[in-house]
């Protein structure tokens, strides 16, 4: 195997791109979570921190109020993006996105989840080969989103040449905006022989590996996990600074939860004032139970 | 109609050299006697402060309007100034209403601002104010912050056009992806996986044109993203499944047939019937030829016929037992043992039981609808019977 892999990256390293050296994508993440995580949002982390080999796990973060830590922690390890998961009341997950040392930080709510274990779909990858990204156009719509887009391409984008990646491409995770949410989906891609009309004629002379690549058709497999993400708000520093953009939109999930409660307390609040005005209005007419007879009471008169 | 909503403008204004809380608290004292002689008046000011920033010489006229109503008003009773209250709270209503279609009108110029205007921020709402719901658009201030989102945005920002495809690996679609309607689990995963497909072969197009490696060969392993255990999990479910469907179709199949076996066991019986009657009918119409050629009593032969057929059998028989009495004893003996013992349960023989209650071949629906006396033969008339002896 370490023959195969190594006659391939050296055709990769023969393009003529090194000698540019100009810029290269160099990211390493910090994936954490906060205490207080159900065993679905870990293993939403174990797949997301087993697709990121330029990612790096650390033990739960103890506080919920000072993330500016992070920061430090970060630095620690030479990470220059964070992603940090934070639940509360062990039921809601927010999703903290951070370029490291100065921002920009984006907070997002995560919902829906369902993690690799669970959904049981036949599509599989390398382990650390580099994802294809692809991102809806609507993401260039607002400035708000041509950032978030941004950050989830250095969160999970894989460096070319990151420690552990491999050198083929075999899944992709889309993005995708809807109902003005983030939708993440990982597929893998699968290549099926094309029919060979076209393969007699001329695979002859030419090279093979190139011909074949191109004549396979792709189709896609799902893999998992899924999750829906909603931003909430982007910070200028990383986990500080001012506010710069907010989701009016955005309900927060105890405000739904209490909004059910209150219907259901609704139901029993009206139930009793219904009780009350049936009673005054039969005191009204006369009616209740404890009166005493009259000469002209009907009982006492048809007696 | 533009006012400082937020701590960046005031900074921004600060640094600009405008100082608005001192400009605003110069405003207050100037106009500390204005508001003397009307409560009402507070709120009007207010605004004025808040437009003061951008229109200076505009505020200066707006309120002596306002005063000037308030000055004959002042003489009026109690009841006619706090209708007179009402009615500024409306007008207040319809100014804030013209402000949000002002801003509205003007967003499309400012897209570029600092903030977007729809909104009012909570800190710039009078006391007063809060007690009237209608006033309040949202409750949440709304921050977002188009020049800061951009700046931060160019700050961290990939140089996708200048880096090879290979380093980013990141496509966006031509056009924005629609969904109709999200709750349409169908539609919305086979959009999502058109995007991805999309993707990668635009994808695979420009990495194969930079040489880089693509797809897998057969022969290199490596640790996948989901382990052989986990992958045996699934291989197991999809098997289970498919036999579960497997099984419920033959257990419908099964019920189907059994439904149907019933009529085909009915079927049966009936064609058996039906042969048994045909060769009964055969033998008699046989037999009847035969009497025919024998004798000249065509019509009453079936008065003879019975003892002729007998005298016959039993003749035949008779003939029979003589050439072998061995046999016919034993055939008695036989009887005799099935009736009486020699093996097997003797109790409850002749009762019923399920079998005999289902065999239905003694039954013919013919027979049981016709009347009772119609099933017998008629007995001929006495002339004929006398005729015939």
């Amino acid at each position: 195997m370490a023959s195969v892999y190594k006659s391939v990256s050296k055709t990769g390293t023969k393009a003529p791109k090194d000698e540019e050296g100009t810029k290269k994508n160099k990211q390493r993440v910090l994936v954490l979570t906060s205490r207080g995580v159900t065993y679905r949002h870990r293993h939403l982390l174990n797949d997301l921190v087993a697709m990121l080999p330029h990612g790096r796990k650390d033990a739960k973060l103890d506080t919920k109020s000072k993330l500016y830590h992070l920061n430090e922690i970060a630095d620690l390890y030479n990470c220059n993006n964070v992603l940090f998961f934070e639940a509360r009341k062990r039921q809601d997950l927010y999703m903290w996105m951070s370029k490291a040392p100065n921002g920009p930080c984006i907070k997002l709510h995560v919902q829906n989840l369902h993690t690799m274990e669970e959904l049981h779909f036949t599509g599989n990858a390398l382990k650390g080969s580099r994802p294809i990204l692809s991102f809806d156009a609507t993401f260039d719509r607002t400035p708000a989103m041509k950032l978030i887009k941004e950050v989830l391409l250095h969160v999970f984008g894989v460096p070319k040449g990151a420690r552990k990646s491999k050198p083929f491409i075999d899944h992709v995770l889309s993005f995708t905006i809807a109902d003005g949410k983030i939708w993440f989906r990982n597929y893998q891609v699968s290549e099926v022989e094309a029919p060979k009309k076209t393969d007699d004629t001329d695979a002859a002379d030419k090279p093979k590996s190139k011909k074949s690549s191109e004549q396979t058709e792709l189709s896609l497999v799902e893999i998992g996990p899924r999750f829906v993400m909603t931003p909430i708000i982007i910070l200028e520093g990383s986990f500080g600074g001012p506010v710069i953009y907010e989701n009016k939109e955005f309900v927060s999930p105890n405000a739904v939860r209490s909004e059910i409660r209150k219907k259901k307390a609704q139901r029993y609040n009206s139930r009793t004032e219904e009780k009350q005005r049936l009673e005054t209005k039969r005191g009204e007419l006369g009616l209740e139970p404890g009166r005493p007879k009259g000469e002209l009471d009907e009982s006492v008169l048809f007696a | 109609m533009a006012k400082p909503k937020s701590k960046l403008k005031n900074a921004l204004n600060r640094q600009l050299g405008k100082d608005p809380i001192r400009d605003k608290l110069k405003k207050i004292s100037r106009r500390q006697p204005k508001k003397r002689e009307s409560i009402g008046d507070e709120k009007k000011e207010v605004e004025e402060w808040e437009d003061a920033e951008e229109e200076d010489e505009d505020d200066e006229e707006v309120p002596e309007l306002v005063d000037t109503s308030k000055n004959t008003s002042k003489t009026s009773a109690a009841a006619e100034e706090i209708q007179d209250k009402d009615e500024e709270e409306e007008e207040d209503e319809e100014d804030e209403e013209e402000e949000e279609e002002d801003d509205e009108d003007d967003e499309d110029d400012e897209g570029d601002e600092d903030e977007d205007e729809d909104d009012i921020a909570l800190s710039d709402i009078d006391d007063d104010d809060l007690e009237v719901p209608d006033l309040l658009p949202h409750q949440k201030l709304t921050i977002n912050n188009h020049s800061a989102l951009t700046q931060v945005l160019e700050r961290i920002a990939l140089p996708l056009s200048s880096l090879p495809f290979v380093e980013h690996q990141s496509v966006t679609t031509d056009a924005p992806v629609e969904i109709k309607d999200v709750d349409d689990d169908l539609n919305r995963e086979l959009t999502f996986y058109k995007q991805a497909l999309d993707a990668v072969n635009i994808a695979r197009k420009k990495l194969t044109k930079e040489g880089v490696p693509f797809s897998r060969p057969t022969d290199y392993f490596a640790e996948m993203l989901k382990d052989d255990e986990h992958m045996g999990l699934i291989k197991q479910k999809l098997l289970d499944e498919a036999a579960n469907k497997k099984a419920a179709a033959e257990a419908r199949r099964q019920r189907d047939l059994k439904k149907f076996g019933k009529q085909v066991q009915f079927a049966k019986l009936e064609e058996r019937n039906k042969a048994k009657k045909d060769t009964l009918e055969k033998i008699q119409v046989l037999k009847r030829k035969r009497q025919g050629a024998d004798t000249e009593f065509t019509n009453e032969s079936d008065m003879f016929d019975v003892a002729l057929e007998d005298a016959v059998a039993s003749s035949g028989r008779k003939d029979k037992r003589d050439r072998d009495p061995s046999r016919a004893s034993r055939a008695k003996r036989q009887k005799k043992d099935q009736k009486y013992g020699h093996g097997g349960k003797k109790r409850f023989s002749k009762s019923g039981d399920a079998e005999s209650t289902a065999d239905l071949s003694g039954f013919s629906a013919k027979r049981n609808k016709s009347s009772f006396a119609a099933g017998k033969k008629k007995r001929p008339g006495k002339s004929k019977r006398a005729s015939a002896r």
